[in-house]
């Protein structure tokens, strides 16, 4: 597989990816408020909060999904827009993992993963034999027994969790978005997840990662922020860290808000 | 390091080269794939052929098989357009007014206004696609569901039609003295075969190449099988389903053209019915209309059975009504199969 490297900490060099003053609304609610958070690159940032915190909101404004109301992107230290999911992924190099995991049920693995994105062959054509060959290689890396050719109507909940972060990984994003990874996956496939996210982490890869699971989050993180009604209202470093703590920070601070 | 791609798997993808037919098998699934079966069309036009024959010997004479094809060749290239449409998951109704419109109109251009007729074939197969792009505009952009659209298409364009000749069929010799079609040579034939037999086969050859083997046919294939999923990958949508009502209105004014030119005149009524049995066709040919999955290839064998059956009807001397029962019958089948129902494997 890959030569082991040492992969960049957080040395306080020029974040990845950084957001500033963030705000965005639905209708009379504030679903991000005035938010800023630095993410660097080769981290796994979680994101916990209760239900309403606004932590899918968040990665929608950073996929392009949504478009926030005010605030700015910066991207290796330098200001950008995200319009699109589209551009999101390719400029920025951003791929989102939702959590419903929609995928076209009649296109096989192969067909999924490169949609939108297709190797050609004499500039009109899909190349069938580099793309499968490469999805086969890229889901044989990632351990997993998934098959190019097996329809994505056939694959478990896991599975599709599993061929959605490999699509990141086929395209080589810097940033993988996943949006509750482990809910919708039973216990032992959960840990295939875990796995995969710790081999994003050891190939430097930036995670950042939404879960009601604060076990799987604990296992995985290496910082954590704190949503609270659309606002970040702590980072922690996951050092030493317990479920406790984290119950503690997420609404222990709500009883000391107005309102 | 970090996750970069050799460009090509060095494991498998290559098979060993293995005997004649297992090669023909594995072209045949990478035309067709695995996900687009035609099997079940395959085997329903057999048993067509075979109850046929048991009926009526006379069915597989060469010169009765050569008319069937002929006869179908019109609605086995306007079921490709709709395979396009129906892939979608939309739906096009106003096919049949597209193809006798478009007739009328390229005759009117020819006969009346004496146009020529490279500039004429162009102008309908131009204005074809036109229309078909409104109609994908207002189903795409303004959110009309395609039955209403298409059903407006459906009216609209018999009336036009009426219209082109004050509701009186257009022939050459509609003027004096007669102004043969210069389209009339795509009725002929080459090497004994009928050039609108060879036309018919090029476009269910294309319709399928490109359905299959090209991202445009992907893209069709996963918006009907997952629009969101698809917009997420960053698809144009809008654009992809304009696009198959385009494709759609331009091989229904083909099939006009062929239509004119085989009859040596166009009627306001020509093709009446046509639409829904090329929508029969289709789901005969086994895409669901949910759209996602199937081939071109399914859709025109599927034109083919209903053409077997009509031309079993000619045979037998019996009343043209009864194709209109089996088109119902093949829509409810159709119906059940789209439902999950029992003929589903």
């Amino acid at each position: 597989m890959g030569r082991t490297e040492a992969t960049a900490r957080q040395d306080g060099a020029v974040p990845v990816l950084s957001v500033r003053r963030l705000v965005k609304r639905f209708g009379a609610v504030t679903a991000i408020d005035d938010v800023t958070l630095d993410v660097y690159r080769g981290e796994v940032l979680g994101i916990v909060g209760d239900n309403g915190a606004g932590k899918s909101t968040f990665l929608s404004l950073l996929s392009g999904y949504h478009h926030p109301d005010s605030g700015e992107f910066r991207y290796h230290g330098a200001p950008v827009r995200i319009t699109s999911p589209a551009q999101s992924r390719r400029e920025l190099g951003i791929e989102m993992v939702y959590q419903d995991l929609a995928m076209s049920p009649d296109l096989t693995v192969w067909q999924n993963l490169f949609l939108g994105e297709e190797r050609r062959r004499w500039r009109l054509f899909l190349d069938r034999r580099g793309m499968r060959g490469q999805a086969r290689e890229v889901l044989e890396r990632m351990r997993t027994k998934i098959r190019p050719d097996d329809l994505a109507s056939d694959l478990s909940g896991g599975e599709r969790q599993l061929v959605a972060v490999a699509r990141g990984v086929l395209f080589d994003r810097d940033i993988i978005l996943l949006d509750e990874p482990t809910a919708a996956v039973s216990v032992a496939k959960a840990e295939d997840v875990l796995s995969t996210i710790r081999d994003l982490h050891a190939h430097g890869k930036t995670v950042i990662l939404i879960s009601h699971r604060l076990e799987d989050v604990l296992a995985v993180c290496t910082r954590i922020a704190v949503f609270v009604t659309g606002r970040l209202e702590h980072v922690v470093k996951n050092d030493g860290l317990t479920a406790e703590d984290l119950i503690h920070l997420m609404f222990g601070s709500r009883a000391g808000r107005p309102g | 390091m970090p996750l970069t791609l050799r460009a090509e798997s060095a494991s498998g993808e290559r098979a060993a080269p293995a005997a004649p037919w297992a090669r023909l098998r594995q072209l045949t699934r990478l035309v067709l794939g695995r996900e687009g079966s035609v099997r079940r069309p395959v085997a329903f036009l057999v048993l067509a052929v075979i109850i046929a024959t048991i009926i009526t010997p006379d069915f597989v004479r060469p010169a009765n098989l050569d008319s069937l094809l002929v006869n179908s060749s019109f609605l086995v290239v306007i079921a490709v357009g709709e395979a396009f449409v129906i892939v979608v998951g939309s739906i096009d109704l106003g096919v049949e007014s597209l193809l006798a419109s478009f007739g009328m109109i390229l005759a009117w251009l020819t006969v009346f206004h004496a146009v020529p007729t490279g500039l004429a074939l162009a102008a309908t197969l131009a204005g074809a696609l036109l229309v078909g792009l409104f109609v994908g505009f207002l189903v795409a952009k303004v959110h009309i569901p395609s039955f209403v659209v298409t059903l407006g298409v459906y009216w609209g364009f018999r009336g036009i039609a009426l219209l082109a000749n004050g509701g009186q069929y257009i022939s050459p010799s509609s003027v004096s003295p007669a102004r043969p079609f210069g389209f009339a040579g795509i009725a002929g034939s080459s090497a004994g075969v009928s050039n609108l037999i060879i036309v018919a086969f090029c476009v269910v050859v294309a319709g399928q190449v490109v359905l299959s083997l090209t991202p445009f046919g992907l893209w069709l294939r996963s918006i009907g099988s997952n629009e969101q999923a698809a917009r997420r990958s960053g698809l144009q949508a809008d654009m992809l389903k304009m696009s198959v009502f385009a494709i759609s209105a331009v091989l229904a004014a083909l099939a006009g053209i062929m239509f004119t030119a085989w009859q040596g005149s166009i009627y306001p009524d020509s093709a009446t019915g046509y639409s829904l049995q090329a929508i029969a066709a289709v789901i005969l040919g086994g895409i669901p209309f949910t759209g996602g999955r199937g081939t071109v290839v399914g859709a025109a064998l599927g034109a083919l059975l209903i053409g077997v059956i009509n031309d079993l009807i000619v045979l037998l001397g019996l009343p043209a009504l009864y194709e209109y029962i089996f088109v119902a019958v093949v829509l409810l089948v159709a119906g059940m199969q789209a439902r999950g129902g029992p003929l589903v494997k």
